[in-house]
């Protein structure tokens, strides 16, 4: 049996073709499940430590110390800046265990979840704003907050000074390959659809 | 030989226009689509690039346009677009045997021991993702273009004739 020529254009396709598959074979073995620690938006930024002097006892109160709150105020998260203000009434503490899942979140650490309440100016609903977690007698403060993340983190992570590049091509790079496969499927639609024989 | 056909009479303006516009569009694809610091990117600037060609085969017909865009640079670039997003995603997971995940585009080029890690996955992102999204993008629509416009012509002959 006589396998039919090859056009040297083909050879691209079938490539593509291949790579494609492979992808998919790759992505189901390789890509972290739903509600991964370590994945981008889970994780949170490092903004200070501070020595425990009773502030736990404090935050099981629900009560942000007053040194805490002047901290992150200092470093400019504040109303000036357009951040929400962190006084009395306007957050909510909860404790979290470590290894619990809630919804997306995955929490790798034990703390306190510092919220933002509903009827905020900012949000319709609590949001997770702060993390203070006990790391050897010592409080650290960390921040999550996916859009501020990408700010501050992506020419770290990605060393593009460009954040919405690096959104497009580096932490959606999936989904921009699945767009542009999109186009091409229906480029291909189109012309088996429409095209008639012979004509080219 | 067949007399050129186009719907409109031939104009000297509309002509010129499209003559000049058409090296002018496509230069004006080019910037929006390459280069990392700007605005745009590939989508848009593939679009651009596709608006050139689309403007062409307006003016100057199917057949004209034809020459401009043969069919088989069409097809080439509509998969090689393609081929070069997925095979920079690749080259990461190969080239390191499987250690960097899949478009990790910082892990594996050579480059970034002599120009830095951000200037090697920023020539790779600027390169070979946009300009690859581009060449599909602008590839397909023109393609759909000519469908489309030979469809409309068939129907016409058809309706002339019977």
């Amino acid at each position: 049996m006589k396998l039919p020529e090859m056009k040297t254009l083909t050879i691209f396709g079938i490539i593509t073709a291949l790579l494609l598959i492979g992808l998919a074979i790759y992505t189901i073995e390789d890509l972290p499940a739903y509600g991964d620690e370590n994945s981008p938006a889970n994780k949170h930024i490092k903004l200070f430590s501070i020595e425990d002097r009773g502030y736990a006892k404090e935050l099981n109160e629900s009560i942000l110390p007053i040194e805490i709150k002047n901290k992150i105020e200092e470093l400019g998260f504040n109303k000036k800046e357009n951040y929400p203000p962190l006084d009395e009434g306007n957050y909510e503490i909860e404790w979290v265990e470590k290894g619990t899942l809630e919804g997306p979140w995955l929490y790798s650490e034990d703390g306190w979840n510092v919220l933002i309440k509903e009827g905020e100016l900012f949000y319709h609903e609590p949001i997770k704003y702060y993390f203070i977690a006990e790391v050897d007698g010592n409080l650290s403060v960390y921040r999550y907050n996916w859009p501020v993340r990408v700010m501050e983190l992506t020419e770290e992570e990605t060393g593009m000074g460009n954040a919405v590049t690096s959104g497009l091509a580096d932490y959606r790079g999936y989904d921009t390959m699945g767009e542009e496969t999109v186009i091409l499927t229906g480029a291909i639609g189109v012309i088996l659809l429409l095209r008639r024989r012979g004509k080219l | 030989m067949t007399p050129e056909r186009r719907v409109y009479k031939r104009d000297v303006i509309i002509d010129v226009t499209a003559k000049l516009m058409f090296p002018l569009t496509l230069l004006f694809g080019l910037y929006v689509m390459i280069g990392t610091g700007g605005t745009g990117g590939g989508f848009q600037g593939g679009t651009i690039l596709a608006t050139a060609f689309i403007l062409y085969i307006t003016v100057f017909g199917t057949k004209t346009g034809r020459e401009k865009m043969p069919e088989s640079t069409n097809t080439f670039f509509s998969s090689f677009g393609l081929f070069l997003y997925n095979g920079a995603g690749w080259l990461a997971v190969l080239f390191t045997f499987g250690a960097a995940q899949w478009l990790n585009m910082s892990a594996f080029w050579p480059v970034a021991d002599y120009v830095g890690t951000a200037g090697a996955r920023s020539f790779l992102v600027s390169y070979m993702v946009s300009v690859g999204i581009g060449l599909t993008v602008m590839a397909s629509f023109v393609s759909q273009y000519f469908d489309l416009a030979w469809k409309e012509e068939d129907e016409m002959e058809e309706g002339g004739e019977g």
